[in-house]
């Protein structure tokens, strides 16, 4: 395996592990057909807030995760490679996603960008929620 | 997170509030937006705010930020919100809160230092009025804007200044006022000493700054009209502190005020060439910019070569010359502009501009004469206080009084009585909102140039003898009480009278 594409699924298990540890259900990941390609597809089941307090409701949404992973920030933060390009192919996605499933709950996109050390190991990893709005 | 940090937007001479509103929200990707009717100046401001902060060794936060300028429908120019989007976003890093009844304005620099901004005296007046107490402005504006009292002025150098002294690790001290020294400026190029021959001229220069008269001087070429205009700054006097502060605010609009400048206590002089644009005289433009004649505010305005000038421009300046101000209605804003100012024009009488001359001969046909002189219009004319005409000076003469120069009057003598006639003028207006005589309005003059029977009999002849109009009627009352005040008279005379007359506007008898 090429090493980028390396550091690209290390970046996803580590979003993973990560997604799994704030109590989200992963339901898919690596989910690719002829029209799309997703990097983590989950569930997060939380309380509905109503102008900004609680309530017992509960709500499912499905949340799409876009993985960016670097080596270093010298040449660019991950986030700098969330061009509008991207972003719109995510959302593309995202759609045709929901469309073929028959989802018809609320859905969220969110970023997550892990700049990794030369060694491999996590410098910094930030969950960007609500990315397109 | 949400911040305010108070600023203000110049249009034209006008000041407004503008806050400042700066949001910094988790959720989203990190960005940087500005909303808020902001001009390309403005936008590019994300770019120097940016690198100024990451230059001051303060990380800059990953977070969605979004800058509202309100209120959001008033357009915004210029580069003054670097500042204020700064010192906000650097509150929320360094959690610092934004000092009570205090007003943000600069240009920001890559390496997070500050430039000379535009507009800083215009906000230091603002702030006066509106009760702001402390004013966080360039170091290099930090001058002009203590000009005010009342008011303390941080000269701010660069960002890790602003933010020590807001966290209250290093205080930056109010700048204490310090007048700018304008004396290699208030220099003439000439000293009316220098000048040989022309004292009728010189007389005419001496009452038009005395009392703020329009003159027009027709002449053959070599004859010294430019070099008697030239000479005019030297005697010329200082403005007062109400026309220092009009003045300085029309420069700060403009940015003419150069950086560590002071109040413009000097009378200015503008000699635009005649090729300038009819926006460049007047102002204008879709955001409307204050034009030669308003820089030349309670100064002098010189038109060399007036026949030159186009007809457009000519007649653009009558409603200024006489209301004294300059209203300029665009689309998008309509600002007002003072331009009260005192018109030095020169001409020549004929194409090749020997008419007048008393030797040599005009090469010229009467049509094309006609022609020329036509160029100035009879509106423009008449509201022109002194004509005169200028000959040309005998070169013989001219040898024997080489050796004479010394005894003729220096600048600096004839400024002691203009500023005499002036301070006259000043006790006489002091209820008005008038500064000279050439400002009187008929019914001041009725009140303040009382005539007695003599006076009014000779005017009155010449009025019925010279076809005078009705305003040059009441311009040769007004030249007769500035010669009356120079003379230190209260009452206008008959010999005061007899002089202003001859400075009536003159038919091209001579040609």
């Amino acid at each position: 395996m090429a090493e980028h594409n390396y550091v690209g699924q290390l970046g996803e298990n580590l979003a993973r592990e990560y997604l799994v540890k704030e109590g989200y259900k992963i339901i898919e990941q690596n989910y690719k057909t002829k029209y799309a390609e997703i990097d983590l597809v989950c569930e997060k089941t939380e309380d509905v807030s109503w102008w900004k307090k609680a309530t017992s409701e509960k709500q499912t949404k499905l949340v799409f995760v876009e993985v960016r992973t670097k080596i270093g920030e010298q040449f660019g933060t991950p986030e700098d490679t969330l061009d509008k390009r991207k972003l719109w192919k995510v959302l593309q996605n995202a759609k045709f996603y929901s469309a073929f499933k028959g989802w018809q709950g609320p859905e969220r996109i969110d970023a997550i960008c892990i700049v990794l050390k030369p060694d491999f190991s996590v410098h910094r990893l930030t969950h960007h929620e609500n990315i397109i709005s | 997170m949400l911040i305010k940090v108070p600023s203000v937007a110049n249009l034209g001479l006008e000041t407004i509030k503008v806050d400042i509103e700066i949001n910094l929200a988790n959720k989203g990707l990190p960005g940087f937006e500005i909303v808020g009717l902001a001009d390309k100046a403005v936008a590019e401001s994300k770019e120097r705010v940016r690198t100024a902060i990451i230059s001051s060794e303060v990380d800059f936060p990953q977070k969605k930020i979004t800058v509202n300028m309100a209120p959001a429908d008033v357009p915004k120019e210029g580069s003054t919100y670097d500042l204020p989007i700064a010192v906000g976003i650097l509150s929320s890093v360094l959690n610092f809160s934004i000092p009570e009844k205090s007003l943000f304005l600069g240009e920001l620099s890559f390496d997070g230092s500050l430039r000379h901004t535009k507009g800083a005296f215009l906000m230091a007046l603002f702030a006066k009025e509106f009760g702001f107490k402390n004013l966080f402005v360039p170091k290099d504006s930090a001058n002009e804007a203590a000009a005010i009292k009342g008011i303390k002025v941080f000269p701010v150098e660069s960002l890790t200044q602003i933010y020590q002294h807001l966290l209250g690790q290093k205080d930056i001290f109010p700048v204490v006022y310090k007048q700018v020294k304008e004396n290699i400026l208030d220099k003439a190029e000439f000293d009316m000493k220098e000048i040989l021959g022309q004292e009728q001229a010189k007389r005419a220069m001496e009452i038009a700054a005395a009392g703020g008269h329009n003159l027009i001087m027709i002449g053959s070429p070599g004859s010294g009209k430019t070099m008697l205009a030239r000479a005019l700054p030297g005697i010329l006097p200082p403005l007062n502190e109400d026309e220092s502060l009009e003045v300085t605010k029309i420069f700060s609009a403009s940015g003419d005020i150069p950086p560590g400048g002071s109040l413009v206590t000097r009378r200015q002089f503008r000699s635009p060439h005649h090729t300038a644009s009819l926006v460049g005289l007047v102002g204008g433009g879709s955001k409307p910019h204050p034009g030669e004649i308003s820089l030349a505010h309670r100064g002098v305005l010189f038109l060399d070569e007036f026949n030159e000038f186009p007809r457009s421009i000519m007649e653009a300046m009558r409603q200024p010359l006489e209301d004294g101000c300059l209203s300029i209605s665009r689309a998008k804003q309509r600002v007002i502009y003072p331009a009260d100012f005192m018109l030095i024009a020169s001409a020549n009488p004929c194409p090749c501009g020997y008419a007048m001359h008393p030797k040599k001969t005009c090469s010229c046909g009467p049509n094309q004469i006609a022609k020329y002189q036509k160029r100035i219009s009879g509106p423009i004319l008449d509201r022109i206080d002194l004509h005169i005409a200028v000959m040309p000076v005998d070169t013989e003469e001219f040898k024997g009084n080489q050796q004479n120069s010394e005894f003729l009057e220096a600048s600096s003598k004839i400024k002691q009585r203009v500023i005499l006639a002036r301070e006259k003028q000043r006790v006489r207006f002091a209820d008005e909102i008038i500064h000279s005589n050439s400002q009187m309005k008929n019914n001041q003059i009725k009140t303040y140039c009382k005539l007695t029977s003599d006076v009014e009999e000779i005017l009155r002849q010449a009025s019925l003898k010279f076809n005078l109009s009705a305003r040059s009627y009441m311009k040769m009352i007004k030249v007769a009480r500035t010669i009356a005040d120079l003379d230190n008279s209260e009452e206008i005379a008959v010999n005061h009278m007899a002089e202003a007359l001859q400075y009536k506007p003159r038919n091209t008898e001579t040609a």
